[in-house]
Parts: structure tokens; C-alpha cells; sequence
């Protein structure tokens, strides 16, 4: 059966055959890296075509269609403009932390992709505490933007990025909330333990009303960090004219559009992972057959498949809700998500002491 | 030197150079950012060591939370932008003291402490393990300050409530005797600026 | 209690409000047939453009080269900016009387916003909006048309 970790397992082997320990590490260090990037750019040219499809298919138009078959290269095209653009620094910015900013939205992006697991045995680093770094690492995103709109001298910046770290420290709560309540009824933090919990069905169906109450208060608060509509009053256009990203153009800009999609992936990924049970296929309970049947299909398939239904499921909020006003924003968040969330996290908690769950 | 040891030495010279760049820098958004930076590498240290839940909480409280807080309360400011004037030569002189003298107080003690290699393995800590000593009214168990601490917290939630909530309207007796609202006039406005 | 009971039945009904919504995106989403974007360059012959669009104003000749414009002037008149300019010449009626007619109906296509006010101003449906939108040209004064073809006059009966 097609495996990754096969392919794993075999570089391993080869390397080490090959070289000294040192430089067999450093080697897959490089590999991962250019795996790593490589994912980024074909997720960012993909995610976007996606975004522009969908929002045209919900709108009964055609989205783009010009550029290559069905429009495939138009995402291509536009990188390439955006490289040719010259990236401007306006007078009057900071101009070390203005530069920096990107970088730092990226970076943390990128470190958000360690623990994910995307096959059986194909995972950067499976660390014990898997859940607890993803929402450590996913609060310093915030910093990046605060940065960005500080760093522009912009009036319009500065209020997109007040706005943006209100919503996302203020979310966070029912994202985390919302996730412990997975933790306490997979009895861990590691990410391939939680995976391996699921080996009878997924959490979400063994959870009980609860796991789908979490579940689906996790897609709302995952929504507002990544500053999706109808969560996006950091970039609110018609208010903002584009937020914390207003002053920056060319490869700086693209960066920003990159960390948005890359972080929609990611927090998509995790919601896979805790609910749709990761790469795991669907195995209910102890029917034999069926699970042996649903094994054939590739972790990977399973992984990218949960992943990007999820996707669909926030850029199709996208395209449905008008957006919130800030203080209905935090309306929901306090008096709605928060109060729910933590009546739930007590009911999960019941359910997990007295085994009610499957 | 193995590749350990130079990361060590890497993650240490980043976090003290952004420590000082915090405190000499003369823009005080930049000095958060530093100060940030310091944090980060306080906690990639940690994780350097292996202790990866403790360098978790040090990402979630001091960079997500206090930095957070900081930069937030810089925004608030006026002329967060503006540089800070150069501090008095007096003042430099004496901080400069101040820093030596802290330096060769810890120093001191560090060289006279003899450290020596453990032979013991470096040991994984199960988060479970972390949940059940934190919970545990034994000895060596943290039940009571755990329980302190959220009290800690509760009180000053409730703080913030009440300095947040919005004074009662006051009832102002008519001549018949019922009990109405006051009506909009400046009687209200006194309330409101009173406790604003 | 009854507050309880109100804060559950307003989730109750914003989940049912939003999933509405949902539904109706979703709906769109699955049915590519209903999608209505024409695929102008590629699809001119088969391009279906909507009852009422306003491409430009024409007057309508028919087989004998008549057409039905008095001379009237009301739609010059209803013109909020000019676009129509008609120069009047008096015909002699078989009986012998002068009688007013349309010389030349001027047509100033770049200044028409396709209001329509001049169709509803004319008494006699003389003139009325085309579908015909490709109207680029390399020179301006390409733009300032002629309505009444040469040589027509007007049709029996329209007064």
C-alpha cells in the first residue's frame, strides 16, 4: 500500500549510508525546507485560484478563465506581476520594522507547519506538546500586524491593526477553549497521539453533540484570527481601504496575501486533525470490511481532502455573510462563543470522565 | 564544538543583543519589538533544553499576552512614534553603575558556584504529569497556590467588571411617591462624570 | 430562567438565519448552469443581451425609406445635454401648404448617457434605443451620426 513514510524511512537510510550523521542531518534539513517552501508556493497559487472560483461559482459568474485552461495560470500571472512591482517604503515609516513585518507573519506561518502531521509517519516534528505549540506559536502572529500597521506611519493601518489584535486576542479564548475540549477526550497534546485516539471514528462523531458544538464554535473563532470575512474588519476595504496592509505593494504585499491563505491551511489543518481525525480514514467502529476498504485510500488523500472541505467551508462563509460591525464582533466572541464554549468544555469533560463517548 | 553547543551559543547571542537593543533604543515601539525578539529567544532556549512545555507557556505569556499588552498600551499613547530625547550624561553615568554592578554581583555568584555534569538522562515530562502535580494536595503538590492564584485572577476580573460596569440610573422621588427614572437633564451627567 | 431561555432560542435562530443564507450560496454554487456571465468576444453570435439594455438611439426606416420623425423637436427638447440636435426644412403639401419636416436628425453619440428621455418625450415612436454597444472608433467626430437616412421622408398619416 502506498505509504509516505516509506519514502521517509528510505532517504533516511540512504543518507545515513552516505554521509557522516552531521551532514545527513543538515541534508534533511534542506529537503524539508524546499519541501516546505515548495507546499507554501503551490498552496498560495492554488488556495487563491480556489478562493476566486468558488466566490465566482456562489456569485452565478465564471470567475477567471483566460489565463490557461479554465484560468489555471491566472494565480501564476499575478505572482509574476507582483514581482515585477517595485516594493515601496513610504516616507515617514519605520523602515526596519516595516521591512521586518512580512517576515515575521511568514515565519510564523511556516513554524505552524512542524507539528502537523500529513501521513502516517510523515511529520516534521511530532512534539508532546503538538496542540499547546500551535496555539502558542498562532498567538505571535498578532505581532506581525500590530507591527505592519504601526511600522506604516497610516492612520488607516494603525486602525486595521488595533482592530485586527482585538479580534485575534479576544477569539483566541474560544479557539483555544474550543480545542481543549478535544485534548480532554483524547487525553493528550501530541498531535499522532490525538490521531491515533480517533483509529475507531472520528471525534467528531464519537464526541456526541458537544464535539460538534466545539467543532463548530472552532470554525467560527479559526474565521476571525485569520481575518476571513465576515471577520475582516482588519482589511475591511470600504472602511480601510486595505488595513494593516494598506502601505505595501510588490513581493512585501504578497507575503501578507501568502500568510493569510498558508494560515487559513494551517488552521484548517488543525481543525482536520482535532475533529476529522487527520490523515486517518473513516473507520467506524468495528466493521471490519469497511475500514479495511477505507484503508486503501492514502493518508495524504484523507489529510488534503478533510483539509481543503474545510477550506470550501470558511471561503463559502466568505461569500455568504456581510460583515460584522466591531462591536458585534466582540458581542459574539464574549457573550455568545466564550459562555458557549465553556458550558461545552464542562459537558465534554463529564462525557470524557464517565466514558460516555464511543 | 558539536552543533548543540553553537546553536546555544547563537540563541544566546540573539537574545542578549535584542535585550540591549531594547533598552538603548530611543524609539519606544521599537524597543517592544526588541524586547520581543528577547522573550523569543528566552523561550527557543527552553526548547533548546527540551523543556518544551515550559517554553510553550513562556510563547503564550510573556510574547502573546504581556507583549501584546505592551504594544497595545504604546498605540494608546501620544507621540509613540517620536524619539526619545538622549538621557542626561548624570543619569547615563549612574545607570551604567547600575548595570556594572549588577553584572559583577551575578557574575560572582555564578563563578563560585561549582557546576557539575549530571549523569542523569534528560527527562521527558508528560504533560499528564505536569496536569496531576499541578492538581495534587500533597506534599510537593501545587494545589494551594494553583487555587491561590486563580482567586488571584477572579478578583481582579471582577475588578475590571466593576470599573467597566456602568452606574445604576439613580431613582429620584416624585411628589407622589413612586419610584421614576430621572429624566435626561444634568443630573445624569454629574453620575456619569463622577465615575468616569 | 426566561433569560436562559431567550439567549438559547436567539442562537437557535442566528444559526437557522445563517445556515438560510448558506444554503442559498451553496445552491448557486452547485448549479453552474444558472451561471449568467456572457463570454462577450468569443460568443458575439450567440451574445443575448437583456430586454431593455440602451446601447445607442436609432430611428427605425422602413421598406419605402420612410420613417415616422415630425420634426417635432420634443426629444431635443427633453435632452438633458445636448446630444440631439434636429434641423427642420418646411415641405410643400400637395395642397399647397407649407408644412414643417425633418431636415436632419444630429445625433451626438459621445454626449448620450442613454437616459431614454428623448424615446419617452416623442410623440410618434419615431425613434427608439438599439442593442448595438461596440461603438469604439479611432476618430471623434465618427461619433456625431446622422438618424434620418438620405433621402427618406415622412411615412403617410403620421402628423
Amino acid at each position: 500500500m502506498f505509504s509516505l513514510e516509506s519514502i521517509t524511512n528510505a532517504v533516511q537510510d540512504w543518507l545515513n549510508a552516505n554521509f557522516s550523521p552531521m551532514w545527513a542531518l543538515i541534508i534533511q534539513c534542506a529537503i524539508v525546507i524546499l519541501l516546505a517552501m515548495g507546499l507554501f508556493a503551490t498552496l498560495g497559487l492554488v488556495l487563491v485560484l480556489m478562493e476566486r472560483k468558488v466566490a465566482a461559482h456562489m456569485q452565478i459568474r465564471l470567475g477567471p478563465n483566460r489565463v490557461g485552461p479554465k484560468g489555471m495560470f491566472q494565480t501564476a500571472a499575478d505572482t509574476l506581476k507582483l514581482i515585477m512591482k517595485e516594493g515601496l517604503t513610504p516616507e515617514g515609516a519605520d523602515k526596519l520594522l516595516f521591512n521586518l513585518a512580512p517576515f515575521v507573519v511568514m515565519i510564523v506561518s511556516m513554524l505552524l507547519l512542524a507539528p502537523l502531521a500529513f501521513s502516517n509517519g510523515f511529520q516534521l516534528w511530532d512534539l508532546n506538546i503538538g496542540v499547546l505549540f500551535i496555539s502558542a506559536v498562532s498567538s505571535v502572529s498578532v505581532i506581525g500586524i500590530l507591527m505592519a500597521g504601526w511600522a506604516s506611519n497610516n492612520k488607516y493601518s494603525l486602525l486595521g491593526a488595533m482592530r485586527s489584535g482585538a479580534q485575534i486576542v479576544s477569539y483566541e479564548l474560544s479557539a483555544g477553549l474550543s480545542i481543549i475540549s478535544i485534548v480532554v477526550l483524547a487525553g493528550s497534546l501530541q498531535i499522532s497521539d490525538i490521531i491515533n485516539s480517533q483509529q475507531d471514528g472520528w471525534w467528531i462523531f464519537k464526541g456526541h453533540i458537544p464535539a460538534i458544538i466545539s467543532f463548530v464554535i472552532f470554525i467560527i473563532a479559526v474565521t476571525a484570527e485569520t481575518n476571513r470575512a465576515p471577520f475582516d474588519l482588519a482589511e475591511a476595504e470600504s472602511e480601510l481601504t486595505a488595513g494593516f496592509h494598506t502601505e505595501y505593494s510588490g513581493m512585501k504585499f504578497a507575503l501578507f496575501f501568502l500568510a493569510e491563505y498558508i494560515n487559513i491551511f494551517i488552521a484548517c489543518a488543525i481543525g482536520a486533525t482535532l475533529f476529522l481525525g487527520g490523515w486517518m480514514p473513516l473507520h467506524i467502529g468495528h466493521w471490519q470490511a469497511f475500514n479495511h476498504v477505507m484503508d486503501y485510500i492514502p493518508g495524504v488523500v484523507w489529510f488534503f481532502g478533510k483539509t481543503f472541505f474545510l477550506i470550501f467551508v470558511i471561503m463559502w462563509f466568505r461569500w455568504t455573510f456581510p460583515r460584522l460591525r466591531i462591536d458585534q464582533l466582540l458581542n459574539l466572541e464574549w457573550k455568545y462563543l466564550l459562555p458557549i464554549s465553556l458550558f461545552n468544555l464542562l459537558l465534554v469533560t463529564l462525557i470524557a470522565i464517565m466514558g460516555w463517548h464511543f | 564544538m558539536s552543533a548543540s553547543s553553537v546553536i546555544f551559543y547563537i540563541i544566546s547571542a540573539c537574545t542578549l543583543v535584542t535585550a540591549l537593543l531594547a533598552v538603548t533604543t530611543p524609539r519606544i515601539f521599537r524597543s517592544a519589538i526588541w524586547l520581543l525578539f528577547s522573550l523569543i529567544g528566552v523561550a527557543s532556549l527552553y526548547f533548546w533544553m527540551e523543556v518544551e512545555f515550559i517554553a510553550a507557556v513562556q510563547i503564550i505569556v510573556y510574547v502573546g499576552g504581556i507583549v501584546v499588552l505592551i504594544i497595545f498600551s504604546i498605540f494608546l499613547t501620544q507621540e509613540s512614534g517620536a524619539k526619545m530625547p538622549k538621557p542626561a550624561l548624570k543619569r547615563a553615568l549612574f545607570s551604567a553603575l547600575a548595570v556594572l554592578f549588577g553584572f559583577a554581583f551575578t557574575y560572582n555568584l555564578i563563578s563560585k558556584h561549582a557546576f557539575t555534569a549530571t549523569s542523569t538522562q534528560p527527562f521527558a515530562v508528560n504533560v499528564s504529569d505536569i496536569g496531576e502535580q499541578m492538581l495534587n494536595p500533597t506534599e510537593y503538590g501545587y494545589l494551594l497556590p494553583f487555587e491561590v492564584v486563580s482567586i488571584l485572577l477572579l478578583a481582579a476580573m471582577i475588578g475590571c467588571i466593576v470599573i467597566a460596569m456602568k452606574s445604576p440610573v439613580k431613582k429620584v422621588i416624585s411628589e407622589n411617591g413612586k419610584g421614576v427614572l430621572a429624566p435626561r437633564n444634568e443630573h445624569k451627567e454629574e453620575v456619569d462624570e463622577v465615575t468616569s | 430562567m426566561a433569560f436562559i431561555k431567550q439567549y438559547i432560542s436567539e442562537v437557535f435562530g442566528a444559526v437557522r438565519s445563517l445556515w438560510k443564507g448558506m444554503r442559498t450560496t451553496g445552491r448557486y454554487f452547485v448549479r453552474p448552469k444558472e451561471i449568467i456571465t456572457q463570454q462577450y468576444p468569443d460568443n458575439r453570435d450567440t451574445l443575448v443581451l437583456p430586454e431593455r439594455f440602451r446601447g445607442e438611439v436609432v430611428m427605425p426606416h422602413d421598406e419605402n425609406n420612410e420613417h415616422a420623425c415630425t420634426g417635432c423637436t420634443a426629444c431635443e427638447l427633453a435632452c438633458p445635454n445636448g446630444t440631439i440636435k434636429i434641423i427642420t426644412k418646411f415641405d410643400i403639401t400637395p395642397e399647397g401648404k407649407k408644412k414643417k419636416a425633418l431636415d436632419t436628425f444630429i445625433y451626438h453619440l459621445e454626449l448620450c448617457t442613454m437616459c431614454n428621455l428623448c424615446i419617452e418625450a416623442c410623440p410618434t415612436d419615431a425613434i427608439k434605443m438599439a442593442k448595438n454597444f461596440e461603438h469604439s472608433v479611432y476618430d471623434r467626430s465618427k461619433l456625431t451620426k446622422r438618424l434620418n437616412k438620405p433621402g427618406s421622408k415622412i411615412r403617410e398619416g403620421i402628423e
